[in-house]
């Protein structure tokens, strides 16, 4: 039964990432579902709430809820992104001596962005918001 | 060299299937919305610079003389609706939905990922010629 279920797994990173960071990357994808979808909802619709120009950016960043929502995102989303684009420089057959190499380059900049990410929605989220 | 081979072997879809193209424009849809991951970065630092700053490029790329980048948007949305469809049947794959029916998943999936697409692209329009 697992060997039939095996046969027809479509083919994904995870041979090249390693079940657990694998794994993750399917967590992740999960919740960026969420985030995404509730990122374009409050960004690019007009249903009482579009945040698009600088007024309207601050006064969401403004509120704690929110701006905690962006630096989860922000995480989760560099995330996904960077150790995808591990398991794509793993895949080009590279060797396990530039894997290293690739791996602690992508966590340098993958602390690097989220450290500038986060440290961006705070201080967008102090600044005043200009009087109308 | 090998490099290249590898990134090529993508896009030799010959005889490979409809799981093979999903996996390769998986990849292709994820390295695009990466490289707007940091390009989102960049733009929204100008929040520090101001709201004229900020409103100009933000109003440039919307209403022009930049307003390509509205095509560009389109052509985005549709890479993340893709990208976004084709992992949730990954995920389910994990768990062991779908194997059995890839095919029939994948392709249900994408046709309602098109369809939120197109709503969202009707409401985002109406966002900016309406405001």
């Amino acid at each position: 039964m697992m060997e039939n279920r095996n046969l027809i797994r479509p083919k994904t990173s995870r041979g090249t990432l390693g079940p657990v960071q694998w794994f993750f990357q399917v967590i992740s994808g999960v919740f960026l579902v969420f985030f995404v979808g509730v990122h374009l909802y409050l960004a690019h619709i007009n249903f009482g709430h579009p945040i698009a120009f600088y007024d309207s950016v601050l006064n969401n960043m403004h509120n704690p809820w929110w701006l905690a929502f962006y630096i989860a995102f922000d995480w989760i989303v560099t995330y996904h992104a960077l150790n995808g684009v591990k398991g794509i420089i793993y895949d080009m057959g590279i060797k396990p001596s530039t894997r290293k190499v690739v791996a602690y380059g992508l966590i340098a900049l993958y602390v690097v962005s989220i450290i500038y990410g986060t440290a961006l929605a705070i201080a967008v989220s102090h600044i005043a918001v200009p009087p109308p | 060299m090998e490099s290249r081979a590898g990134v090529l072997e993508w896009f030799r879809f010959k005889g490979k299937g409809i799981g093979y193209f999903g996996y390769a424009f998986q990849r292709l849809s994820g390295v695009v919305i990466v490289f707007y991951l940091y390009l989102h970065y960049i733009v929204l630092s100008n929040l520090l610079r101001g709201p004229v700053t900020y409103n100009d490029i933000v109003g440039s790329i919307t209403y022009g003389p930049y307003d390509i980048f509205v095509a560009f948007d389109v052509l985005l949305a549709l890479v993340i609706f893709y990208h976004g469809a084709n992992g949730i049947r990954l995920a389910l794959n994990e768990m062991g939905i779908g194997l059995k029916h890839n095919k029939l998943f994948f392709y249900l999936f994408e046709a309602v990922s098109m369809v939120l697409l197109v709503a969202f692209l009707y409401y985002a329009w109406r966002f900016i010629a309406v405001g």
